[in-house]
């Protein structure tokens, strides 16, 4: 099983191609802080130097080092995204399979709350709560995941009501099983490939979010280095400095498409498609 | 006859790659003929081959599969390695097939009067006229008696029974000279398969068409052909005429399929080990699917059960039998606790037994256990197969984890399943094994009362009777009551002496499994009795006529 998947695997490039570049991206996200070769922080040089020998990409607005601001300005988001992905993924496979297990008035309502949630546009819904609660990164992360939750509610539901109907969680029930038993025992492990490709498509999804929130201004705050932020800052030199603006989104966009890629090609290989819903 | 046969197999071989790249030999040495007009049976357990060979007839195979040697020659084309463009020419044309599943191959969005005009428009080259025109003749012929209405629906418009009808109209479309079916009936149920049967017989009389007909029912073999090849692992290890083969069947797999079907004429084997205290009493039991609506009045809706009414005694077997929607798997389910009835009530042991499962006390959900139609689906296949089988040990019993291992153990040995599976998960099982491993669970909980739903349908013949075997002795050592729900007669007349036989919904007939059987009141059992036990009577008639004949091999002790 495992080797059939990895030569399914290895015939599609352009999985092979998004899990290299997400490798790629998560490497320099962590060693960024090593490897950066000058202080993001400091203020080193007249603003604005074009490329050289010593500032690859130049200075920033501020004078500082932007090569090193743009290995480390992934850090944040990236962490943003993943926990935000992972509690998505947790909180939504838990609450859709209680929902197909309940059924019922829970059924009702988490059902009516995944389709008001996807029915509000989600940048308005975050900057609502970002404003509302004060901009910092646990709001952020707090609200971006239960963004991504509805989603996960309502793949893993239905898959929950397809598992209900199976014969083991109907034994279970005759054995008069507790509902925790049930769900957390018998149905959340047969969904968890279903899971995984959910946290990596809702990661992806939050990191698009995360920088969008920074460009607004709404989420990561300078003075910490940001891929968002960075693309806003550079909106004022785009005739004279267009790379300013260009290296961020490049650096977003590729880890974007890359995940999605890969998870793809996992999906394919595996034969997952059939469990993959809205 | 010989040189005149329509098709002729002389040592053909098909193989499919392995991952490993070896060859797997799917068909090996098939060596048959088939006359013009003439119905062939090819039956044998699923993996036999009998599928593969059947398509094959067309020139068709799953991917990955090959000719490997051997020749198939449908009149001067020959099919095995020959000219691809020929053997298309053939295809709907000269041989024509129908799959098994009818819903599958018809087009969902499109009328199925469509699909048959297209069949003619294309492969026959007729005008739209004249194609509408033969559609109608066509559907009038399946027995589709308003060919208008019916060529204006969609497949999902249709029940089951018309949708097959349909497939064979446009099989039959550019009137072939074969016809192959693959299990045509296997999705019908009892009295639908019947009238399907009673057509294709109808239309072999009068097109002259040469029929192949792959099932594992030999009762369905018995009542359409003429010639019978028995396949076991790619081979065929028996044909001829269906009446010698099922008469004087020459191997013991042939012997042990025709054990497995049901003979009435010998005395049923099921002996009555109830005491006669009254265990379950079901009094007048009523169900129906509530349809939810939020802002209109509830709509009436058919009930799928209305007073039914039935006794278990401690120890007994009960049979329940019907087609697919005559209310037994539902029946089932109430007396479980998966259901609630609407009216009546269940009394278990002289206690009244609540709907809901959550509402009865776990001493009495430990004492009614389930097992289940599909093995696969009854074990969570993230649980190995022992935890399965430890959890009602630790849960009604409060065994700690040592103690439970021993004697899920000791149950796993009880049921013929090496220890060592315990760590297994349940894919790692056969079918036969798995369901084992569901009864060795409702056995852990040591309950009063078994409910066993179509426990032996999803497996083959020869793992049925080493189930049911099984099964049979778990109930004589612990004396365990059991509702038997199938609509296999043969289950029936191994295990139940007392039999209910249910049909939309209500008890229609109950009494002694072979008072029953034998002199039905109904004309719903008698149907259902004569269509069971069609392949057994060639034999008997045999048996009667030669005292000497062998005993068959009963599927059950």
């Amino acid at each position: 099983m495992t080797a059939d998947f990895l030569s399914r695997l290895r015939k599609r490039r352009a999985a092979i191609a998004g899990l290299i570049l997400v490798a790629f991206h998560l490497t320099l996200a962590l060693t960024a802080p090593v490897i950066a070769p000058h202080d993001p922080f400091r203020l080193i040089e007249a603003p604005l130097e074009p490329p050289s020998a010593a500032y690859w990409l130049g200075t920033d607005e501020l004078g500082r080092d932007f090569f090193s601001r743009l290995l480390m300005g992934g850090r944040i988001a990236i962490m943003a995204a993943i926990s935000a992905g992972f509690v998505s993924a947790l909180a939504g496979g838990l609450i859709g399979l209680a929902a197909a297990y309940r059924g019922g008035w829970f059924d009702d309502a988490v059902s009516r709350f995944v389709e008001m949630k996807l029915a509000i546009p989600s940048i308005l819904f975050v900057s609502l709560f970002v404003t509302g609660f004060g901009q910092s990164l646990g709001v952020l992360i707090v609200v971006i995941a239960v963004i991504n939750t509805a989603g996960v509610i309502r793949t893993a539901r239905a898959q929950g009501i397809a598992i209900m109907e199976q014969g083991y969680v109907k034994a279970a029930i005759l054995r008069g099983e507790r509902g925790s038993a049930i769900v957390l025992r018998e149905m959340f492990p047969n969904v968890l490939e279903l899971l995984a490709v959910e946290f990596a498509l809702r990661s992806s999804n939050a990191l698009l979010l995360v920088s969008a929130l920074s460009f607004l201004g709404l989420g990561i705050s300078p003075p910490t280095p940001d891929w968002g932020t960075m693309i806003h800052d550079g909106l004022q030199s785009i005739r004279s400095e267009p790379w300013l603006i260009l290296a961020p989104s490049l650096c977003i966009s590729s880890l974007v498409i890359a995940i999605n890629l890969a998870t793809d090609g996992v999906v394919e290989a595996a034969g997952l498609e059939a469990s993959r819903g809205g | 006859m010989a040189d005149e046969a329509l098709l002729r197999a002389a040592g053909l071989n098909i193989g499919y790659a392995t991952p490993e790249g070896g060859w797997a030999t799917v068909v090996s040495g098939a060596s048959f003929e088939i006359a013009p007009g003439e119905a062939l049976g090819i039956v044998g357990e699923s993996g036999s081959g009998k599928s593969t060979l059947a398509r094959a007839l067309l020139g068709y195979l799953r991917p990955g599969g090959a000719f490997r040697g051997g020749s198939l020659r449908f009149k001067d084309v020959e099919i095995a390695g020959g000219d691809p463009a020929a053997i298309a020419g053939l295809r709907g044309v000269r041989i024509a097939m129908v799959p098994q599943n009818p819903l599958a191959s018809l087009t969902y969005h499109i009328p199925v009067g469509h699909q048959i005009e297209e069949v003619l428009r294309t492969r026959g080259r007729l005008p739209a006229a004249a194609a509408r025109q033969r559609r109608n003749d066509l559907l009038v012929r399946m027995g589709l008696p308003d060919p208008a209405v019916i060529a204006a629906r969609y497949p999902h418009q249709l029940s089951g029974g018309q949708r097959q009808r349909v497939v064979i109209a446009a099989a039959l479309a550019c009137a072939p000279e074969l016809l192959v079916l693959d299990e045509p009936t296997t999705a019908l149920d009892k009295t639908t398969e019947s009238q399907v049967l009673d057509l294709i017989a109808n239309l072999r009389a009068e097109s002259r068409a040469a029929l192949v007909l792959v099932t594992h029912d030999l009762n369905v073999v018995a009542r359409v052909c003429d010639r019978v090849l028995v396949m076991k692992n790619g081979r065929i290890v028996e044909q001829g005429a269906v009446e010698n083969v099922f008469a004087r069947p020459r191997t013991d797999y042939a012997r042990e399929l025709l054990g497995a079907a049901l003979r009435i004429d010998t005395a049923s084997a099921a002996a009555d080990g109830g005491t006669g205290a009254a265990l379950l009493d079901i009094d007048a039991i009523g169900f129906a699917y509530a349809k939810r609506r939020w802002f209109a009045p509830k709509a009436a809706v058919t009930p799928t059960l209305a007073g039914v009414s039935a006794r278990i005694g401690r120890g007994e077997i009960l049979g329940v039998i019907g087609e697919s929607g005559s209310g037994k798997t539902t029946l089932g389910l109430v007396v479980a606790g998966l259901l609630a009835p609407n009216s009546g009530a269940v009394e278990f042991d002289g206690a009244r037994l609540a709907g809901e499962v959550r509402a009865r006390s776990a001493d009495q959900r430990r004492r009614i256990q389930m097992v289940f139609q599909d093995p696969l689906s009854s074990l969570n296949p993230r649980q190995t197969v022992g935890a399965a089988v430890m959890r009602p040990l630790t849960m009604f019993f409060g065994l700690d984890r040592r103690t439970a291992r021993r004697r899920a153990a000791a149950l796993f040995a009880a049921l013929g399943l090496e220890e060592t599976l315990m760590s297994r998960y349940p894919r790692q099982l056969s079918g036969g094994q798995q369901q084992r491993v569901a009864i060795a669970r409702a056995f852990a909980a040591e309950p009063d009362l078994l409910v066993c739903d179509e426990i032996t349908s999803a497996l083959d013949a020869s793992i049925q009777a080493q189930v049911l075997e099984l099964l049979l002795a778990m109930q004589r050592r612990t004396g365990a009551a059991m509702m038997v729900i199938t609509h296999d007669l043969s289950v029936i007349w191994k295990l139940a002496p007392r039999v209910v036989v249910m049909q939309g919904g209500k008890v229609i007939e109950a009494g002694a499994t072979e008072a029953v059987f034998r002199a039905p009141r109904s004309a719903y059992t008698a149907g259902l009795v004569a269509a069971a036990t069609s392949a057994g009577r060639f034999y008997s008639d045999a048996a009667a006529a030669d005292p000497s004949a062998p005993v068959l091999v009963p599927a059950i002790g």
